[in-house]
């Protein structure tokens, strides 16, 4: 360790903050007044004190994406519990196996924007489901898969399940092969069959990685964005079932030029980001006291 | 069955691994139901790849909507690639998107690794007081800086609509500064101070000693980098429009408003678009392994 006062740590440090400073720093600060102005990002900004905030309690959309952006928080729940299972099964020596581990990552590698045609395409009225149920007898008319409100934000979130298991998993799989094996040999000789063994040696063991899948998942579920635009192609789906808080405050500032509100709104996603944090730091410093003793 | 009894005798601590790893009738039936789960799963993960695979080989005379749905195309064609490259310049795409995530990837992991060494390794007035500003940033959702870093590029920056806009906003993550901080935290302090009394820099330190020192994890943080952005949509299409100045993913959304009916080049175009970076994966795989295990160690 230096102990003497030298610049350098600093020279070391310049680039980073420096970039921060202008690329997240500044922007949170002018998003702050934004806020509370008229903007439409070509015209100067003009102070309208609380306006923006009085509107959005008025607004039954930005209610709707608020609602919308919570409720695609079940995906984190969804994710852990598949990714977990995912990771025990591929956990054993098998021939082959890295094959499929390989596999199961590549939703994850693909980028949104072509998983998300994809999936259009498969639930498109002349699409691939609809085909297969139709052949089967199980339906007598084609459905509507992506023009029915109410399956809106499910049919993203499976989206979003579908393309993050094998990511996640992968987190999980390093974090089972680090615990020792002896504990398992453990519960073998206390009797545990192979259910208990995972729920009293596998998820215990899990501990930091389900807090880290957790918070990384959840803060990506507040901020969806590409499935919404792509499986509702651009719209937000019929009567904004589809409408999430960053596809609402994309939608503002970006095609209805109202930056001002969005900003508002952008104020209204830090807020639920911060709430979700703090209940999220909370459970890991719950996790680190437990840990300890 | 001889050389595991045989093991049994001479290693008497194994026994219990031996014994779970000795090929019986009963596990070989439970590793062929393993392969069945295997191959379930990844029937359901590969299948839209496949789909769109077939759709866009799909010739005049196949059905791309037929009840039942047609898997193998009987008349198969390369004709809606050519549909699609003539009217989108997809390897303009593909080079635009190359350099971004080249430049994003290169340019974030140095900016990274050199914040990182003093953070890891110095003491300074305000190093945790950085420490934590810098952690307190990744909570905040990078959609909230959109509107301002907008205004930054058309009348600051003057790069609105060229590649710099979508490069430079995305030079620094605090989650690749923690985790080469992690990386460097992981060199004993001993071979720094035995640099330092050899009268080495602290740059010469840094560059000679710690980075060779820390390659994978700056190989896994680069690519990691890498594919973020080269997949990146929503800050691209706002800034990205002169349609030679697409990246993939921008292009590729535009190809779904122009050819609503023409389900045969949408297909070809996300086919496309999705192998290079599938090839970059096959290639990298291991690093994506471990750059992930990296991230949960601390």
């Amino acid at each position: 360790m230096t102990r003497k006062r030298s610049i350098t740590p600093y020279t070391f440090l310049l680039p980073a903050l420096a970039l921060l400073g202008i690329f997240v720093v500044y922007p949170i600060i002018a998003v702050v007044y934004y806020s509370f102005t008229d903007y439409d990002i070509v015209r100067p900004p003009v102070w309208v004190g609380l306006d923006n905030y009085a509107k959005l309690i008025d607004d039954p959309t930005f209610w709707t994406a608020l609602t919308n952006s919570i409720v695609y928080l079940l995906v984190t729940p969804i994710l852990i519990f598949l990714s977990i299972c995912l990771a025990i099964i591929v956990n054993r020596r098998l021939r082959g196996i890295h094959i499929f581990r390989a596999l199961y990552f590549v939703p994850a590698v693909s980028g949104s924007i072509a998983i998300g045609l994809a999936w259009r395409w498969l639930f498109e009225r002349n699409g691939f489901i609809n085909s297969t149920l139709l052949s089967w007898g199980v339906i007598q008319t084609p459905v509507q898969w992506l023009a029915t409100p109410q399956l809106t934000l499910p049919i993203a979130m499976l989206l979003t399940i579908w393309a993050g298991v094998g990511y996640y998993s992968v987190i999980f799989l390093a974090g089972l092969q680090n615990i020792p094996e002896e504990l398992y040999d453990a519960a073998r000789i206390d009797g545990c069959n192979d259910f208990q063994k995972h729920r009293y040696v596998s998820l215990p063991g899990l501990r930091p990685q389900i807090v880290f899948v957790a918070v990384i998942s959840s803060l990506a579920a507040l901020k969806v964005f590409d499935e919404i635009y792509v499986l509702t192609n651009r719209t937000g789906g019929i009567l904004d079932s589809g409408v999430t808080m960053v596809f609402y405050l994309w939608k503002q500032a970006f095609q209805l030029d109202q930056a001002g509100y969005a900003s508002a709104i952008a104020m209204a996603l830090l807020a639920v980001t911060l709430v979700f944090s703090i209940f999220n730091v909370r459970i890991l410093e719950r996790g680190q006291s437990e840990d300890a003793t | 069955m001889s050389h595991a009894s045989m093991a049994e005798i001479i290693e008497p601590v194994a026994i219990n691994q031996r014994a779970r790893r000795r090929p019986r009738r009963g596990q070989i039936v439970s590793s062929g139901l393993w392969y069945i789960v295997l191959v379930f799963l990844a029937v359901i993960t590969i299948f839209p790849f496949f789909w769109m695979l077939m759709t866009s080989l799909k010739g005049p005379g196949d059905p791309v909507y037929s009840v039942p749905p047609q898997f193998i195309p009987t008349d198969p064609t390369l004709a809606a690639y050519g549909r699609v490259l003539d009217l989108l310049p997809i390897p303009r795409f593909f080079v635009n998107s190359l350099i971004v995530a080249v430049c994003v990837g290169g340019l974030n992991v140095l900016v990274a690794a050199m914040a990182a060494y003093p953070l890891a390794k110095m003491r300074f007035p305000g190093r945790d007081a950085i420490f934590y500003a810098l952690l307190a940033t990744l909570i905040v959702p990078a959609q909230l800086t959109y509107i301002p870093s907008f205004v930054l590029a058309v009348n600051v920056f003057h790069y609105y609509d060229t590649l710099p806009a979508v490069i430079f906003p995305n030079l620094v993550s605090a989650f690749n500064i923690f985790l080469l901080r992690q990386a460097f935290r992981s060199i004993p302090n001993d071979l720094i101070d035995a640099a330092r009394v050899d009268g080495a820099g602290e740059w010469r330190i840094w560059w000679t000693i710690l980075l060779p020192l820390i390659r994978p994890s700056l190989a896994a943080v680069a690519i990691f980098t890498f594919v973020t952005s080269w997949n990146d949509f929503l800050w691209p299409s706002l800034m990205l429009h002169t349609p030679d100045g697409l990246t993939l993913p921008v292009g590729l959304a535009a190809l779904q408003s122009n050819f609503i009916s023409d389900f045969r080049a949408i297909a070809a175009g996300v086919t496309i678009t999705v192998v290079p970076i599938l090839l970059f994966f096959v290639v990298v795989q291991r690093y994506f392994v471990r750059g992930l295990a990296g991230a949960v160690k601390g």
